[in-house]
C-alpha cells in the first residue's frame, strides 16, 4: 500500500511537472548616450569697483561689491583637469596713469578655488578640478592703497577662461 | 483504479505559448546641456506581446541592464535610465537595474491578439558625467506564469 502511494505522488508529480515550467521569451535593446565636452562660466557681477580711502588707514581697499561669486560647470574626460584662469588685459589705468595691477589680489573659498594675484602676462589660476562636475566658490578682491596713486578713476577688464578639455 | 483518478485530477499539460519582440535594436541618448534639458527622452519603444495557453495564470514583462552605461573607464549610474509606458495597466513606469529584473508589465490570463506597449527611456542628465559615448544592454523577458 506505501508503495503504491508512493507511485501515484510520482505519477502526480510527473505529470503536473510541465506545468511548473516558465515559459519565457526574451528581446534585447542596445542603449548607448553621448556625452560631449562643454564648460559653463557664471559670474555673479560684471563689474567692481574700489571707493576711494585713506591709505593710512585703508591700506588694503576690498571691492565695494563684496565677494565673486563664481559658478563653473564643465564636461570632460575622466581624469582630465578642468581650470579657471583669469587675466588683466592691462594694468589699472586712468589716463597716463596707472597702478600695477599686480597690486590686486584675492582670497577665495569653495573646493578647488584659490588665492592669487592678478597678472597682466600670464593667467593666474582662480581654481582646478579633476573630471566633469559643478563647482561653486568666491573670490574676495583688494586693491593695495598707497598715496604714490596719482588722482583718477581707473579702470582695466579681466578676463575668466574656464577649460574642460 | 487510485492511481486513474490521479492522473485525471492533473489537468493536460499545456506549456504557454508566448510571442514577443522589441520593434527598435537600439535606442540613443543625444548629448545635452544638462541646465536646459535635465531629463534627456531616447525614441520611442514598441513592445509586441502575446500570451496563449495561459488561462489562469499570470504573465510578466520584465527588463533588466547588463550594465551601468559605461565608456572606458567612466559609467554613468543605470538608475539614472527610468522609463514610462502605455497603456498603463498592464504597463507601468519604472527605474533601470542591473541586479533586479523590473517589472514593466504584467497581467493575468490570456492576451489572445497581439499587443503593443509604447515605452520611453529617459536618462537624467548631469554635470558629473564624463565626456564618452556610453552603451549597455537591455534584456526584456516575457514570462508566464
Amino acid at each position: 500500500m506505501r508503495r503504491l502511494l508512493a507511485l501515484i505522488v510520482s505519477i502526480v508529480l510527473v505529470a503536473a511537472a510541465p506545468l511548473l515550467r516558465a515559459a519565457t521569451k526574451t528581446d534585447t535593446l542596445t542603449v548607448s548616450a553621448t556625452v560631449a565636452a562643454r564648460a559653463k562660466l557664471t559670474l555673479s557681477s560684471a563689474s567692481m569697483a574700489f571707493p576711494d580711502s585713506d591709505p593710512d588707514t585703508v591700506p588694503s581697499i576690498p571691492a565695494s561689491g563684496g565677494a565673486l561669486t563664481i559658478t563653473t560647470k564643465a564636461r570632460t574626460t575622466i581624469g582630465s583637469t578642468v581650470t579657471l584662469v583669469v587675466r588683466a588685459s592691462t594694468d589699472l589705468q586712468s589716463g597716463l596713469d596707472t597702478i600695477p595691477v599686480n597690486l590686486l589680489t584675492w582670497t577665495a573659498s569653495g573646493s578647488g578655488f584659490v588665492a592669487g594675484t592678478m597678472n597682466k602676462t600670464t593667467a593666474q589660476s582662480v581654481g582646478s578640478w579633476v573630471s566633469s562636475g559643478q563647482w561653486s566658490g568666491t573670490q574676495s578682491y583688494a586693491l593695495a592703497n598707497a598715496w604714490t596713486y596719482s588722482t583718477g578713476t581707473y579702470t582695466t577688464t579681466l578676463t575668466y577662461t574656464l577649460t574642460a578639455p | 483504479m487510485v492511481a486513474g483518478i490521479a492522473l485525471m485530477l492533473v489537468p493536460a499539460a499545456h506549456a504557454q505559448t508566448l510571442t514577443f519582440t522589441v520593434t527598435q535594436t537600439s535606442i540613443s541618448f543625444a548629448d545635452a546641456d544638462p541646465d536646459t534639458t535635465p531629463s534627456i527622452s531616447a525614441a520611442n519603444v514598441t513592445v509586441n506581446y502575446r500570451v496563449q495557453n495561459n488561462a489562469s495564470g499570470s504573465w510578466r514583462i520584465t527588463i533588466i541592464s547588463s550594465t551601468n552605461l559605461t565608456s572606458g573607464g567612466a559609467s554613468i549610474p543605470i538608475t539614472d535610465v527610468t522609463w514610462t509606458a502605455t497603456p498603463a495597466p498592464p504597463f507601468q513606469a519604472g527605474t533601470m537595474s542591473t541586479t533586479v529584473q523590473q517589472t514593466m508589465a504584467s497581467g493575468t490570463g490570456n492576451v489572445s491578439t497581439s499587443q503593443t506597449g509604447t515605452v520611453v527611456f529617459k536618462l537624467a542628465n548631469g554635470w558629473n558625467h564624463n565626456v564618452g559615448t556610453y552603451s549597455a544592454t537591455f534584456t526584456f523577458t516575457l514570462s508566464a506564469p
